[in-house]
């Protein structure tokens, strides 16, 4: 019966996420480029064997977790404490958390444009003032160690107020009595964040984690348009990779298999910080 | 209400002879391009007058697309892969056709354009059309890098890598804020343009023309990458041009804040613009080159092919000669400064006294180099351009990094089974 029930959305993830991906496993055992004439033609595993020995996809594994784990870390300190000041009762505040979370209404693409301006050299405002206040060039955006850490501002920026809104919602579970409760014992107010809200809020967090983690390991239009890739491959992504393959070499057959080893090791991650969590036990609160 | 049942009946019989002329006329056939925006843009008059010439036959539409060249590649091939595309013709870069013409995309044009046609072109826009002997793009118009040069900060352009370094030092000396020679210098296409140019100045090859294998660890080669990232090291270049395409380095150099420019003939309009600070005092010449050896101008340059898959290819070839039409490109070249392809347009005495640079254009023609041409061109130009980009960053020495690129480029065709 309860599998009955649960037919249409099993049947409906197998269509748009399921099919998928069996397409591209298979696809990822095939040829299919121009060579080909874009004809799948099975060439065994010689795709995982070239992904294998593939320095630039390894490459852009290290840059695309560098950038996931870098703009998801920043993103959810600074959410929460935004979450923790948005959750106080003040004059304004409703005000402010519309504005809160304007970034992340504005499309991708759009507000990438604007970071590539403001961070040009030397027409935008940054090389502006570091050259008012007497700096060499910055050259932030050719610049292969400091370029990386300007793209995950730009994400930092933007997707803050997601998880500020996740943790917000969370905020407001949490009983009022508890901090009575702690109040009447004499507690101090970081005693209240560390003993009650930071563990109640952990379902929350461990939630946004997942969800953004999930989507910085996909990072592409952000990437696309601020640098392209550059300076010297060191902004590639795995999603950038996989889409060059596929639409400006026209190799189908090794974007599937760069996509599959993305999917792969991305799941991997995910079960080895489940397993982590809970043999550390942080996992405890959510069942409870 | 007699009179009135007679005219409803009179009415009736009208309306079926009209209905029924209306059926045995022809069919107007709809045919649309895709363009990137400027080249749409340019030929927008054209089009009007076509469909005014061509009424109740051919319905001409220009689609406009995106401005950068590879947001076009991405549009068009998205809808090739489709299937059927909602277009008939492609406005197409060199560099695109062997990956098109090998996926099965594009309809031979020797139907419509024979070598006699061929023969009025100029050298440069002979180059990139045909693979393997067959005919498979029209030139729109002709594209070359080309060095240009202030004529008020020196007597004539340098003609050898030496006497550019020289020339630009002692400017530098007199005015240390003067940018020197600005380049495409950001990883992208721009700079494989760019570095084809300065390879062959040094007498090295991307690939062996005899055997195409890859030649980007010779001497020569190793050369060209370490003078270029000498030019950042020296601030002959600034360090910022890693980052700049072509509009990037168009701006610095028409505000006159440099003495050189590497970039192709339409900036040339731009820098006699009323808001230009270089106005009049622009030179155009080829880039430089070491003694003995001819100087090299990359072939860039679009061209239009007509789709595999079409349903009018007889009104869109009608349609393509029109809009390349010598007669085309002369108000072409007149309105908007888009090079002509046809070799008596050169030597037009009124497209002379307007552009007085057309014999320069010319002879940068005759230098014309294309880059390889191969389907895995996309791929090969990538690997460069990622090395050469961390070459000029710092990122990599220059000699590992063209070793990279060599032996990247060896595996690359290795793996698709291109070696010879």
């Amino acid at each position: 019966m309860i599998l009955l029930l649960a037919m249409p959305s099993l049947l409906l993830m197998g269509l748009v996420f399921g099919w998928p991906m069996l397409r591209y496993c298979w696809l990822s055992f095939h040829a299919d480029s121009v060579i080909t004439g874009l004809v799948p033609v099975p060439n065994g595993g010689a795709n995982w064997i070239r992904l294998m020995e593939d320095q630039r996809f390894w490459q852009d594994v290290v840059q695309t977790t560098r950038f996931a784990s870098v703009s998801v870390g920043l993103e959810l300190v600074l959410a929460l404490t935004i979450a923790l000041l948005l959750d106080q009762r003040w004059r304004g505040r409703g005000v402010v958390r519309a504005l809160a979370l304007l970034p992340w209404a504005l499309p991708t693409t759009m507000m990438a444009l604007g970071w590539r301006w403001i961070f040009n050299t030397p027409y935008g405002p940054i090389e502006r003032l570091a050259h008012a206040l007497g700096f060499e060039p910055l050259n932030l955006l050719s610049t292969p160690q400091w370029t990386w850490i300007v793209t995950a501002l730009a994400d930092v920026w933007k997707t803050t107020p997601f998880i500020t809104l996740l943790l917000l919602a969370g905020l407001q579970t949490i009983p009022e009595d508890l901090y009575s409760a702690l109040r009447l014992e004499g507690g101090r107010p970081l005693q209240a964040l560390v003993r009650i809200t930071l563990p109640l809020l952990l379902p929350y967090i461990l939630i946004s984690l997942l969800f953004r983690g999930a989507q910085a390991f996909g990072v592409f239009d952000l990437i696309q348009v601020l640098t392209g890739g550059g300076p010297a491959g060191t902004t590639e992504s795995l999603a950038l990779y996989a889409f060059m393959n596929a639409m400006r070499f026209l190799d189908f057959g090794y974007s599937a298999t760069v996509m599959v080893a993305g999917f792969l090791l991305l799941t991997l991650a995910m079960l080895a910080a489940a397993v982590l969590l809970g043999l550390t036990g942080l996992l405890r609160p959510v069942q409870s | 209400m007699l009179i009135g049942r007679r005219l409803i009946h009179i009415g009736l019989i009208v309306l079926l002879m009209v209905g029924g002329v209306w059926a045995g006329q022809p069919k107007t056939q709809q045919v649309s391009i895709l363009m990137p925006a400027p080249h749409a843009d340019a030929t927008a008059e054209l089009v009007k007058k076509f469909n005014l010439e061509h009424r109740g036959r051919i319905d001409l539409k220009v689609i406009r697309g995106p401005l950068e060249t590879e947001s076009i590649s991405d549009l068009a091939i998205s809808s090739l892969l489709l299937g059927t595309p909602p277009f008939d013709a492609l406005l197409v870069d060199v560099t695109w056709l062997p990956k098109y013409v090998a996926a099965g995309w594009l309809e031979p044009l020797d139907r419509w354009f024979d070598p006699a046609d061929e023969d009025q072109l100029v050298q440069g826009a002979k180059l990139g059309n045909r693979i393997d002997g067959t005919l498979y793009r029209w030139p729109f118009g002709a594209d070359v890098g080309l060095l240009y040069w202030r004529t008020d900060l020196m007597q004539e352009p340098p003609r050898t890598p030496e006497e550019l370094v020289s020339t630009l030092t002692d400017l530098q000396r007199s005015d240390p804020d003067l940018n020197g020679f600005v380049w495409q210098g950001r990883q992208y296409e721009g700079l494989s343009c760019a570095f084809l140019e300065m390879l062959r100045a040094f007498g090295g090859q991307w690939l062996d023309p005899g055997s195409g294998e890859p030649q980007l660890n010779s001497p020569e080669a190793l050369r060209t990458a370490a003078w270029m990232k000498d030019l950042l090291r020296r601030d002959i270049s600034p360090q910022a041009i890693t980052n700049y395409a072509e509009s990037d380095v168009l701006q610095v150099f028409k505000a006159g804040d440099a003495a050189l420019m590497r970039n192709w003939p339409y900036a040339w309009a731009e820098l006699q613009a009323p808001g230009s600070a270089v106005r009049g005092r622009v030179g155009v010449t080829t880039m430089v080159a070491e003694p003995g050896l001819m100087p090299a101008a990359t072939l860039g340059s679009w061209g239009l092919s007509i789709l595999r898959g079409t349903q009018h290819p007889d009104a869109t070839a009608e349609a393509i000669r029109y809009i390349t039409s010598t007669k085309a490109q002369r108000d072409r070249f007149l309105d908007q400064g888009y090079t002509p392809t046809a070799s008596s347009l050169f030597q037009d005495p009124e497209l002379l006294a307007v552009a007085p640079v057309l014999p320069e254009l010319e002879g940068a023609l005759d230098h014309a180099v294309a880059r390889p041409s191969t389907p895995l061109y996309a791929q090969m130009s990538d690997l460069l351009q990622r090395q050469l980009s961390g070459i000029l960053t710092g990122a990599v020495p220059a000699v590992d990094g063209m070793i990279k690129a060599q032996d990247a480029t060896l595996t690359l065709m290795r793996a698709a089974g291109e070696d010879a």
